[in-house]
């Protein structure tokens, strides 16, 4: 058991006193009387010492009451003033006769007739003067003056703190009262001197300071962990532009002109335009008629002004087209988490801007069965065990698929959208080979990992917040489901 | 998104299966359950399926999906004998025009609000929102034919839906619901879009309201429809998926002559596929007759066509067939998604990161190191933010969003800096001394790169911390770099610094200006850097732009 220097002079203290007032004992330990029971208190947790309260009642006169002590209560100097035919009205001029003359009253001991106070057979005040005098704790007369507010009670507390027996063992078997040391200084530690040191003990139950380490945000470290998957992978990482033309965000994903995601109520647009690819006109053949494939196209006239319109990138797969158009050979395996832009209003659900992940794998012989599987992959990586497919619709995939995750206490969670590039989108670029495309807003994963209920916690953090979400989180037990 | 009401009762009736089998196997074809009540539930359906927006499109794939009808359903249209013209002026303002006669209705409440439910989802998804595609249906016994679909003078009157008084066109747009509503459309043409008959009575101003005259009630038994709009195909489209879906509730569909042309035809459309193209996509193996047996389930006309193809024959309804693709995500519904196997591909590559993410990464753990907690602000801010709030001048460098949804952000950051101040003003009844940093994209130009900023809060931040910050990340970073004298506004003058590399000034460093303080309602003294990471020996940002 270690006791601190300080319980250990009080032990001493308390063995030669047996009992003592914690007063005298902090005039004897040169410390305030808060301190000495504060260890005091510590020893009664370890039984060595004992502390009790003592509460006594303490009976005082307030300044009022004082006064009468001297004068007589305002009842007596009233009483005393009436003789004969004394009137109400001269009564009225004493400076007591407001209580003095309502006390007299209450107590029966005056009569008033038209005008004429006559004194009672018997009447005195005697009694109340005495107990002014002499006032005891609890008594009736008493009582009543603390509630006229003459005499008021004090509560004084004393600690009393005593010794244990097993407290004395310790003191009688020996206690260590040299002086201590905080700080082990450099020329203690050269010259030998810690032999002799009493270095302090620190108390280990208690609680530290805190310090906060440096460390990058939460919502990164998620993000670094979904990149680890597509590495491990060996997918390729892709980054560009925030600023694109609608041509990239839009027209070479086959998205029609008129598509109502392209009206300015969804996407950012810039007033400035960006030039055209070379390939821009197969583009073009492809809306308006489907070029050289199979295709119907959407009709109509595809107009190049609209496509030069530049906007803040509605998602990361104008950047996966670039890359493709870029790389047409196989294979192609490539990833993005990066942001995006929607002209949504703030609120705790939806942010103008937030991370987009996508991943795309073009190569001979790959289908419909090898997306699947690369969404297995992937989800199963980021710690959903149970994933199941169901058909979906996005307007450059098709075939379409919404993968699903369970997750505990949710059920089935729509996690993304995923499907393969239409050849009205792989075309133009001179791409033969089929595009696996897929796609999941990261930012719901983040809610459901860091346990957020409100998006724009990412982006505006609370850094107590950071400061205490842990920089390493063990994986959470893997959730079931049926497959 | 098109979100369709089922009622089970008419439901079953048209599908021949209960509701729990139809609601249980409904995600399977392309649809979500939203609320699933007593007497009925509300499904979405996506927007490429427009033949679905109906309990009579529903009930006809389901049959098909649960093997109680499969194949093409057939319709036959009988000649009407009523015509249309179509007046050549029409042709700048709203050239296409869709018509036919529907005949033998027997409304019910349920089929009615089917048919106007479907009627509203497709002015959504073919239509855009009327302007592309609107959609009259009429009693056709309140009307003679033959009709006349016109450019009228704005200033014709006719009583319409809803009101008891004759209005002007031009009445209309101002002081009609719809009229407001749709006003855009049409407003800039100096003639209008009318429809009249042969008295000329008004059935419709299309896009944006019918006549009074011919409100459809329970007791409407012939219903003419009319489509007007600005393409062709998306026109007929819409013609074609009301015909059928009132056809399968037991009307009978007649034909209408447009300029001599009788539409509709309801007849399918034709493909062939290939057997080995089906299979290669799905990945799976599928024989010319195990794909045209899975057709039929999607409600196709299929069979082998020798040559390794299969004839497809599309119904009409179908707006989303426009690539042989289409059709074999049709074949991959019916053979269910929950049945395909999951493979992964065998192609050996190689990871790699993207060097700017990897510089960041490395910037992280640098600042990380120094004691810095990360934030991620957003990329959209405002000028007020970007500079009067940090008595920088503004500059024409940062792009402005055209229609901006707040004042909050109206164009995108070109420095950080800025954004790390807002975070001190959002932290400030926090723990002191606060060292925050943030890195990412700025756009400047056009051209999208990256920067790196950081703060230090607390009683005795100055500018040897602010030095020493930077000198350290520099360090860290390789970069060899002098410092200059700074005269950035936002610090305090003799406390800042320039950072300067191969003579362009790519940092600034100090002490912040307490204007600046003030301005983002801070007490406590603050260090502040920035460096564009451009210059960061070796930084590259390989091109994709082809």
């Amino acid at each position: 058991m270690e006791l601190t220097q300080n319980e250990k002079r009080l032990l001493a203290a308390l063995a030669k006193e047996k009992e003592a007032d914690a007063l005298h004992l902090a005039q004897m330990l040169d410390a305030t009387p808060e301190a000495v029971v504060q260890w005091a208190l510590l020893g009664k947790d370890r039984g060595l010492a004992d502390v009790r309260r003592k509460v006594t009642k303490k009976l005082e006169y307030t300044d009022e009451g004082r006064n009468y002590l001297e004068k007589g209560l305002p009842e007596t100097q009233v009483l005393n003033a009436i003789g004969n035919d004394t009137t109400l009205f001269s009564l009225q001029e004493l400076a007591a006769f407001k209580i003095g003359f309502g006390q007299l009253r209450k107590k029966g001991l005056i009569t008033v007739t038209k005008g004429i106070v006559t004194k009672n057979v018997g009447a005195t005040t005697a009694e109340d003067e005495a107990a002014l005098k002499n006032p005891q704790p609890g008594e009736q007369r008493t009582q009543e003056l603390v509630k006229r507010g003459l005499v008021k009670e004090i509560e004084t507390i004393r600690n009393i703190l005593s010794i244990t027996d097993e407290g004395t063992l310790m003191v009688d078997a020996g206690l260590d009262l040299r002086e201590e040391i905080g700080t082990l200084t450099r020329e203690q530690i050269i010259s030998g001197a810690w032999r002799d040191a009493n270095l302090r003990k620190y108390r280990v139950d208690k609680l530290p300071r805190v310090v906060y380490c440096g460390k990058s945000h939460p919502y990164q470290r998620l993000i670094e962990g979904m990149r680890q998957i597509f590495l491990e992978m060996g997918f390729t990482e892709i980054h560009g532009g925030l600023v694109q033309s609608s041509f990239w965000n839009f027209d070479a994903l086959f998205q029609p002109q008129d598509h109502p995601a392209r009206e300015m109520q969804d996407t950012f647009y810039l007033k400035e335009c960006m030039e055209l690819p070379g390939c821009w006109e197969s583009v073009k053949a492809m809306h308006e008629n489907g070029g050289d494939t199979t295709s119907t196209g959407w009709g109509g006239v595809w107009k190049k002004e609209k496509a030069e319109q530049c906007v803040l990138r509605t998602h990361t797969t104008s950047l996966s087209i670039q890359h493709l158009a870029a790389h047409p050979e196989p294979p192609v395996k490539a990833f993005c988490i990066d942001r995006v832009y929607r002209r949504e209003a703030i609120d705790p659900t939806h942010t103008p801007e937030f991370e987009q992940l996508e991943g795309i794998v073009m190569d001979k012989g790959v289908g419909f069965t090898h997306l699947l599987g690369f969404l297995k992959e992937f989800y199963q990586g980021m710690g959903f065990e149970g994933v199941r497919f169901r058909p979906g619709y996005f307007p450059y995939t098709e075939p379409s698929v919404e993968p699903e995750v369970w997750v505990d206490g949710l059920g089935w969670v729509e996690m993304g959208g995923a499907g393969i590039f239409r050849q009205e989108v792989t075309a133009p670029f001179g791409i033969r080979y089929p595009v696996l495309a897929w796609g999941l807003g990261v930012s719901r994963v983040a809610m459901l990992r860091l346990g957020l209920k409100d998006l724009r916690l990412l982006y505006r953090s609370d850094i107590n917040w950071i400061r205490k979400s842990p920089v390493y989180r063990p994986e959470r037990p893997k959730s079931g489901g049926e497959v | 998104m098109a979100i369709i009401t089922l009622p089970y009762r008419y439901l079953e009736r048209l599908t021949g299966a209960d509701k729990e089998t139809i609601l249980q196997r409904l995600p399977m074809i392309g649809s979500e359950v939203e609320r699933v009540e007593d007497d009925h539930a509300d499904v979405e359906f996506f927007p490429n399926r427009p033949d679905l927006f109906s309990v009579e499109g529903v009930a006809r794939a389901m049959r098909g999906f649960l093997e109680i009808e499969t194949g093409l359903p057939s319709y036959t249209v009988q000649p009407s004998g009523i015509s249309f013209s179509v007046d050549p002026n029409l042709s700048d303002i709203r050239p296409f025009l869709g018509s036919a006669v529907i005949t033998g209705v027997s409304f019910d409440e349920e089929s009615i609000v089917s048919v106007m439910g479907l009627q509203e989802a497709l002015h959504w998804a073919v239509g855009r929102g009327r302007s592309k595609v609107a959609i009259g249906i009429h009693d056709l016994d309140a009307v003679t034919p033959p009709f006349r679909y016109i450019a009228s003078p704005r200033t014709r009157r006719f009583v319409p839906l809803d009101f008891d008084r004759e209005m002007s066109m031009d009445e209309i747009l101002s002081e009609h619901p719809k009229g407001r509503d749709y006003a855009g459309i049409v407003k800039n043409f100096p003639l209008f879009p009318l429809i009249v008959d042969a008295n000329d009575n008004v059935l419709s101003f299309p896009p944006i309201i019918n006549g009074e005259l011919t409100r459809v009630t329970e007791k409407t038994h012939n219903i003419l429809l009319d489509t007007t709009g600005t393409d062709a195909k998306a026109v007929t489209m819409a013609v074609n998926i009301i015909c059928t879906a009132m056809a399968d509730g037991g009307a009978t569909i007649g034909s209408v002559e447009i300029n001599g042309r009788r539409v509709p035809s309801l007849a399918p459309s034709e493909r062939t596929v290939s057997v080995r193209e089906c299979c290669d996509l799905l990945g799976i193996e599928l024989s010319a007759q195990g794909i045209a047996q899975l057709l039929e389930k999607m409600r196709f006309a299929a069979q082998p066509a020798g040559k390794g193809n299969v004839r497809v024959q599309v119904p009409c309804y179908r707006a989303d067939i426009m690539h042989d693709w289409d059709i074999f995500e049709d074949v991959a519904i019916a053979y269910g998604y929950d049945r395909f196997p999951a493979r992964i591909s065998e192609t050996f590559t190689i990871g790699s990161a993207h060097p700017a993410r990897v510089l960041g990464g490395t910037v992280r753990a640098i600042l990380a190191g120094l004691g810095f907690l990360e934030m991620m602000p957003f990329t959209l801010t405002n000028e007020r933010v970007l500079y009067d709030m940090m008595q920088r001048p503004r500059s024409s460098l940062p792009l402005c969003i055209m229609h901006p949804i707040s004042e909050e952000h109206t164009v995108i950051r070109t420095d950080i800096l800025p954004l790390l101040m807002e975070m001190l003003q959002a932290n400030r009844h926090r723990e002191l001394p606060q060292k925050l940093f943030a890195t990412g994209d700025v756009v400047e130009g056009l051209v999208t790169s990256q920067k790196v900023a950081g703060v230090s809060c607390h009683a005795s931040a100055d500018f040897s911390e602010a030095y020493a910050c930077m000198d350290a990340l520099a360090h860290e970073l390789s970069l060899v770099y002098s410092v200059a004298e700074s005269a950035d506004p936002a610090f305090i003058g003799g406390r800042r610094g320039d950072v300067r590399v191969n003579g362009r000034t790519v940092g600034v460093f100090g002490e912040v200006h307490p204007a600046v303080l003030n301005a983002f309602e801070l007490e406590h003294p603050v260090a502040a850097f920035e460096l564009d990471l451009t210059a960061v020996p070796g930084y590259c940002v390989p091109s994709d732009i082809p």
